[in-house]
C-alpha cells in the first residue's frame, strides 16, 4: 500500500477516536457531581447569581446541545476557559504542555539508553551478571511506586548529599526566550549555557524516576523477544552457514527486536505525555498531569476535557509515527 | 593425508566419518538421557545417502553434532566426526564457523522461517558469500542472483530484492538451497527438506537438490522420515533407531532385501501405507535415559532371541552392506 494513503486513512480513523474520546469524556464530566457555577459564584452568592452564571455557562442546556456547542468550539481551536486559572485552556496547556512533553522525552531517551542494550545483553547470556542485573533492576522498577522512587531520589541526592538542587519548577535560573517552550531546547537556540543548566538539572531526578519505571517493563520484554529471536530458525540456519556471531545479533537479529520493541516504547510515551500525575506533584512541576488533576478537583471542565483530549492525541500521534516507521523497516507491512 | 600402514585400504577415505557418537543431555551434573548411543555412520564422496528413520531416533540430533550446533543442554559424551579427515569434535568455534558453507552446508525443514524476514532474500545469500570469500558487495549480490536463478527461481533478479514473506514454499525452499549451495560445500546436509510441501512441489525440490548435488560433485546426507523419497533420490540409505544406526547399505538392496529385522518393520508400515491399512509396529520406541544393554529392538522384534539381550549388537559387515543384527 502507498504510504501517503496509508497515512490519510489512519489521520482519519484518528478524527473519528478524537471524537468517541471527546464524547465519553464531556459526559463523564458532566455527570461528576458539583455545578462549576457554585465554585465560581462561592458559597454566600445568592440563587439568581448561581442561575446567571449556570446560564452562562450553558449548563442549563440539555447535555447533548452542551456538547454541540463544545465541538463547535473545539472546531475553531478554542478549547474553553478555565474560570480557575481565568485563562483560555489553550493559554494554560501552551505553558504547560511543553514541560510535560520535555521530561516525558527526557525520560523516555533515558529508559530507552538503559533498558533496551541491557535486555539484549541479558538475552544473549543467559545466567550471566547481565542477566541478573537486569532481572534486579526490572524487578526494582516494576513494583516501586513512582512517587516512592522519586522521593527516594530527593531525600539521597538533594536533602543528603546535596548534589541535586532543590525540586522547584523547571528552572532556578533563567526563564530563556520562548521558541519552542521547552527551556532546555530553548536555552540551547539562545546559546544560554547557565540557562540549559540550570533548566537541565532540575529534570535529571524526574527523569531518572520515569526512566527506571517505564524502562523496567522494556527490559524483560526487550530479552523475552531477543531470546526469542536467537532461538528462531532463521537466526539457526544463518549460524550453520558460518556467519559471524556479531552479524547474526546486530543484523540478523536486532531488527526483528526493534520493531516490537519500539511498539512498546511507543506506548511508554504515549504515557508520558498525557502526564505524570504524581512525579510532576513530587518535584513540583508544572506539567499537564498536575494542572488535570487539580482542575478535577475543583469541578473545572474545560481543563479537564482539554487534558483528556489531549492525552489521546498524543496516543493516537506517537502510535502513527510508530506505525510509520514500521512501515518503512518491516517489510512485511509494506505489501 | 597419512595413510595407515597397517592395512593398504585401496578405497578413499568417506567424505564423513561418524564413529561411536554418544550424545547426552546433562540435567546438572547428571547425564539425563541419551538419545544418541554410537551412531556409525559413512558418507563417502559425491555420493547421496539418506538417513531413514521414526521421529526421535536421532536423525536430526546427528545432523545437529555434524555441524557443531547440539541443542542446549545436549554434549557429546564419546566419539568421532571426522570430516575429510579432520576431526570436528573438539574443534574451535573459529573453526566450525569456517568450515560450515564452504565445506558443510545444512538447510533445515521449514524453508520460509529459514530466511530471516527483515532482510532481502539475495541480501542473505550474499552475506553468506562474502563470509566465506574475498567477494566485495557487487560480486556476492551478482552470484546470488546467479544461484537464485540456478535454482530455478524466476526473474531472479527481480526476486533477489524480495522479501521471504513475497516467496512461495517452493520458491522459499529454492532460495534457502540456493544459500546452502553458494559456497560450493562439499556435503550438503537436507533436514527433512520437503516436508509441508504439497506431492508436486516436493518432488520438484528433491529433483533440484539432487541435480545441484551431483552437479557440483558434493556428498549428500538427507535426512527423512520417508522411505520413498529415500528410495528415489539416495544411492545409500542408513537406517536410524534409538540413537543407533541398524543398517546401511546401498538403498535399492536395503529397500528390497533388508537384512535388520526393524529395517522390514519400517519398511511394512510404509507398504501398508500404501495399501490403505495401517501397520503399526507392535509396542513403543524405548526412552533412551540409560545406556543400551541389550539391542534396542528386541522388544519389539518378530526375530528376537536370547543372544538378543547379551549386549547391543555391533554394525557388521555383511556381504554389500553393514548390520546391527546378531541374527542377520
Amino acid at each position: 500500500m502507498h504510504l501517503a494513503v496509508y497515512v490519510l486513512r489512519r489521520l482519519a480513523y484518528m478524527l473519528v477516536a478524537l471524537f468517541g474520546v471527546s464524547l465519553v469524556a464531556f459526559v463523564v464530566t458532566r455527570l461528576l457531581p458539583g455545578n462549576p457555577a457554585y465554585m465560581i459564584v462561592g458559597v454566600m452568592a445568592d440563587e439568581s447569581t448561581v442561575i446567571a452564571v449556570t446560564e452562562r455557562l450553558g449548563l442549563n442546556l440539555p447535555i447533548h446541545e452542551q456538547y454541540f456547542r463544545y465541538i463547535q468550539q473545539l472546531a475553531s481551536g478554542d478549547l474553553g476557559d478555565s474560570w480557575r486559572t481565568r485563562n483560555p485552556v489553550t493559554t494554560d496547556i501552551g505553558a504547560r504542555w511543553p514541560a510535560t512533553i520535555e521530561l516525558g522525552s527526557a525520560a523516555l531517551i533515558l529508559a530507552l539508553a538503559w533498558s533496551v542494550p541491557l535486555g539484549i545483553v541479558s538475552a544473549l547470556r543467559r545466567r550471566s551478571f547481565s542477566d541478573r542485573l537486569a532481572n534486579a533492576l526490572s524487578g526494582f522498577g516494576v513494583s516501586i511506586p513512582e512517587f516512592f522512587l522519586g522521593m527516594i531520589l530527593l531525600l539521597v541526592f538533594f536533602a543528603t548529599l546535596e548534589w541535586a538542587p532543590p525540586a522547584l519548577g523547571r528552572t532556578l535560573g533563567d526563564v530563556p526566550p520562548h521558541t519552542t517552550g521547552f527551556y532546555t531546547v530553548d536555552a540551547i537556540l539562545a546559546g544560554d549555557w547557565e540557562a540549559f543548566k540550570a533548566a537541565a538539572v532540575q529534570m535529571i531526578l524526574p527523569a531518572v524516576t520515569l526512566a527506571v519505571t517505564v524502562g523496567a517493563p522494556m527490559v524483560r520484554v526487550t530479552r523475552g523477544f531477543m531470546r526469542e529471536t536467537m532461538a528462531s530458525h532463521h537466526i539457526r540456519s544463518a549460524r550453520a552457514l558460518g556467519v559471524p556471531e556479531r552479524s547474526i545479533v546486530l543484523r540478523h537479529a536486532l531488527p526483528n527486536v526493534l520493531l516490537p520493541v519500539s511498539t512498546m516504547g511507543a506506548i511508554m510515551y504515549g504515557y508520558l505525555l498525557g502526564g505524570t500525575v504524581l512525579v510532576e506533584f513530587v518535584f513540583a512541576r508544572p506539567g499537564i498531569g498536575k494542572y488535570a488533576i487539580d482542575s478535577i478537583s475543583e469541578s473545572d471542565f474545560a481543563p479537564v476535557l482539554a487534558a483528556v483530549l489531549l492525552s489521546a492525541l498524543s496516543y493516537l500521534v506517537v502510535y502513527l509515527i510508530m506505525d510509520i516507521l514500521h512501515f518503512v523497516i518491516d517489510p512485511r507491512t509494506r505489501t | 593425508m597419512t595413510g595407515n600402514p597397517a592395512s593398504p585400504v585401496t578405497e578413499t577415505p568417506p567424505l564423513l566419518n561418524i564413529e561411536n557418537l554418544t550424545v547426552g543431555f546433562r540435567t546438572g551434573r547428571e547425564v539425563a538421557s541419551m538419545p544418541l548411543q554410537g551412531v556409525n555412520l559413512r558418507v563417502p564422496r559425491a555420493t547421496r545417502m539418506s538417513l531413514v528413520g521414526e521421529s526421535g531416533s536421532g536423525k536430526s540430533l546427528t545432523a545437529s553434532a555434524v555441524i557443531g550446533m547440539l541443542p542446549g543442554g545436549a554434549e557429546i559424551l564419546r566419539g568421532s566426526i571426522r570430516l575429510d579427515g579432520e576431526e570436528l569434535i573438539g574443534a574451535s568455534k573459529q573453526r566450525l564457523r569456517d568450515l560450515r558453507g564452504p565445506q558443510i552446508a545444512i538447510m533445515f525443514q521449514n524453508p520460509r522461517a529459514s530466511l530471516n524476514p527483515v532482510l532481502t532474500v539475495g541480501g542473505q545469500i550474499a552475506e553468506v558469500i562474502r563470509t566465506h570469500s574475498d567477494a566485495g558487495r557487487r560480486e556476492s549480490h551478482h552470484r546470488a542472483i546467479d544461484l537464485l536463478d540456478q535454482m530455478g527461481v524466476p526473474d531472479a533478479r527481480r526476486q533477489a530484492g524480495d522479501y521471504v514473506h513475497q516467496y512461495s514454499g517452493g520458491m522459499a525452499q529454492r532460495a534457502a538451497l540456493a544459500m546452502a549451495l553458494s559456497c560450493q560445500p562439499d556435503l550438503l546436509i537436507a533436514d527433512e527438506p520437503t516436508t509441508g510441501l504439497d506431492a508436486t512441489l516436493q518432488q520438484q525440490v528433491l529433483e533440484l537438490v539432487v541435480e545441484q548435488v551431483s552437479d557440483r560433485g558434493a556428498s549428500l546426507l538427507l535426512i527423512t522420515h520417508d522411505i520413498a523419497i529415500a528410495r528415489q533420490t539416495c544411492e545409500r540409505t542408513a537406517v536410524m533407531y534409538a540413537g543407533r544406526v541398524m543398517e546401511s547399505g546401498p538403498t535399492a538392496s536395503v529397500t528390497s532385501s533388508p537384512a535388520n529385522p526393524y529395517t522390514t518393520a519400517l519398511l511394512r508400515a510404509f507398504a501398508t501405507v500404501d495399501e490403505g491399512r495401517m501397520y503399526a509396529i507392535p509396542g513403543t520406541v524405548p526412552t533412551l535415559l540409560d545406556p543400551l544393554a541389550e539391542c534396542p529392538f528386541a522388544d519389539r522384534c518378530p526375530n528376537a532371541a536370547e543372544e538378543c539381550r547379551d549386549g547391543v549388537p555391533e554394525l557388521r559387515t555383511i556381504a554389500d552392506r553393514e548390520v546391527a543384527c546378531v541374527k542377520a
